[in-house]
């Protein structure tokens, strides 16, 4: 028979495994196919005509089915940003990088995207960027075919034209 | 509080129960429900004052999945609200007691879950406790087994009365368009069917099932303007046991018992037997008669008031909904609204939920066509 321990039990330790398996959805469904053809897809409020991306079932702010579809090209306005210092799981992103916000033209919320080939202090708001995707042929409708998003060299935008999409 | 205030269901939507939607996630499940109960009521979303939501995070899976579902709700203005990880009926009775406190006078309460993307029988056990019930890898339908074993060890029950008992809500189920499964069997076949766990078989208890549902909830001067016949809410209770199931008789449920009371003597009625319906959580033909001995009513039969009209919980079970739906059901029943499992001239109803394994937490609510206090 085992001695019984000296010191008494504090904790133990219960590992939980649970395994799931998604399905994307209708709306994120499109959004991903969408990325393969290298378009970022949004979802247009049938009431207001406001564009989100990724698509939104519906309209947070007007309640109306988002019905409609759009297609945009990968390019925007970092409109906030963040330096960061820790490495992402699964990312291959040279430290420090810019975590941002990228309102996309013809978007009226922004998606978040790390900013990449270009210095780190070198980054603003209303810095005008582009996405980096994987080439041709090996693209798999992911949100991974997206690498990062870089500087286009364009003038800035000025913050009337991206403060409400913050 | 000199006296209670009448507080109505006022409108329910629900999505068909089905075993896995592949198209559509939660949320898109869910804003079609929201938008068709609050048409019923001919309202917009301004008009309600609090939101509340049954779900889980651990069945989705998906890392802060509730507050995502706020979009879906309309929350916007942003209002009172708040999230129950328990069935969503748990949240309908948060939304009475809120409105008796006179903090709101209506209220919208969704219930959601995709099951069939992760494991339920894994999510559940869970709610076990840590030490010495989850490490034996229990999940609900093991602990139910137990549960119905311990009540034909102490009723006499026997195989044939389960199989009677799924077979007869299986045929009221096949008058239930929502229902999962709408094919009626005989008792006889139902028996042939393998071991579930025994002494439960697959025929008496319902598949993995998933749905999206919303009711609307209203106090008495905004029900009346929202709902033609709003079901009114006469009384209320739930209680809670021992997690521990071996230390409970599970052949019996005592807080089933004891809420049922106090719901029922909170709506001023002598016993059960003066409804014309009855809507049950009862995943297992031996939960079903259990929860019928808590209402003083026979275990097993047919007869006044209808056990389960809609086909209750074995013919579709989609955790984190299936008390709501039993609410809504009731709800359906007293409006006109049950189309051909309509109850002839149903004027009170009860409805039931359950939390936890083996019926560990019970509510009632006791409705009807009436107002209770006048």
């Amino acid at each position: 028979m085992q001695e019984p321990p000296k010191e008494p039990v504090k904790y133990v330790e219960a590992n939980v495994y649970l395994p799931y398996r998604y399905i994307a959805g209708d709306y994120r469904a499109r959004a991903m196919h969408g990325l393969k053809e290298k378009k970022f897809i949004g979802s247009k409020d049938s009431k207001t005509g406001k564009v989100f991306v990724t698509p939104l079932v519906n309209s947070p702010e007007s309640f109306a089915p988002c019905t409609e579809f759009v297609a945009l090209e990968g390019r925007g306005v970092v409109t906030t940003f963040c330096i960061v210092n820790i490495p992402v799981i699964g990312r291959d992103l040279q430290l420090p990088y810019v975590a941002a916000s990228v309102a996309l033209d013809g978007a009226d919320i922004s998606i978040f995207a790390a900013i990449q080939e270009c210095a780190v202090a070198d980054v603003r708001m209303g810095m005008r960027v582009e996405a980096v995707w994987k080439p041709d042929g090996e693209r798999t409708g992911s949100f991974d075919d997206v690498l990062y998003f870089r500087p286009t060299g364009e003038p800035d935008a000025k913050p009337e034209t991206y403060l409400n999409r913050l | 509080m000199t006296q209670l205030r009448n507080v109505a269901v006022v409108g329910f939507a629900q999505a068909p129960i089905v075993a896995h939607d592949p198209h559509r996630m939660a949320n898109e499940m869910l804003y079609p429900v929201v938008r068709e109960a609050l048409a019923q009521c001919g309202v917009e979303r301004d008009a309600i004052d609090y939101q509340t939501a049954g779900s889980a995070d651990y069945i989705d899976g998906r890392p802060f999945g509730f507050v995502a579902a706020l979009d879906v709700m309309g929350t916007w203005p942003p209002r009172q609200d708040s999230h129950l990880e328990m069935d969503a009926a748990f949240a309908a009775h948060y939304a009475w007691i809120r409105m008796q406190a006179g903090e709101c006078d209506t209220a919208m309460v969704v219930g959601y879950g995709k099951v069939s993307e992760g494991q339920p029988e894994r999510v559940l056990n869970l709610q076990l406790d840590p030490y010495y019930l989850a490490p034996l890898g229990l999940g609900p339908l093991s602990t139910a087994a137990l549960q119905a074993s311990a009540y034909m060890a102490r009723s006499g029950a026997t195989d044939a009365d389960f199989a009677a008992c799924a077979a007869r809500n299986r045929a009221a189920a096949a008058r239930n368009p929502h229902a999962q499964v709408r094919d009626p069997a005989p008792a006889a076949a139902l028996q042939q069917t393998p071991w579930a766990v025994e002494p439960l078989r697959q025929g008496y208890v319902a598949p993995v099932g998933e749905s999206a549902v919303c009711l609307i909830l209203a106090a008495e001067g905004r029900a009346e303007a929202m709902c033609r016949a709003p079901a009114w809410i006469h009384g209320v209770d739930q209680r809670a046991e021992l997690q521990s199931l071996g230390a409970r008789d599970l052949s019996r449920s005592a807080s089933a018992t004891l809420a049922a009371e106090k719901a029922l003597a909170m709506a001023g009625l002598g016993s059960a037997a003066d409804v014309d319906l009855v809507e049950l959580s009862a995943a297992t033909p031996a939960e079903e008669m259990i929860l019928r001995e808590s209402l003083r009513l026979p275990a097993q039969g047919d007869g006044r008031p209808a056990i389960n009209p809609s086909g209750g919980a074995i013919a579709g079970n989609p955790i984190m909904m299936t008390g709501l739906i039993r609410l809504g059901e009731a709800f359906r029943q007293l409006s006109g609204g049950a189309g051909e499992a309509a109850v002839p001239n149903a004027r009170r109803a009860i409805a039931h939920a359950a939390q936890g394994h083996c019926l560990q937490q019970n509510l009632w609510f006791v409705l009807g066509r009436e107002r209770r206090w006048s």
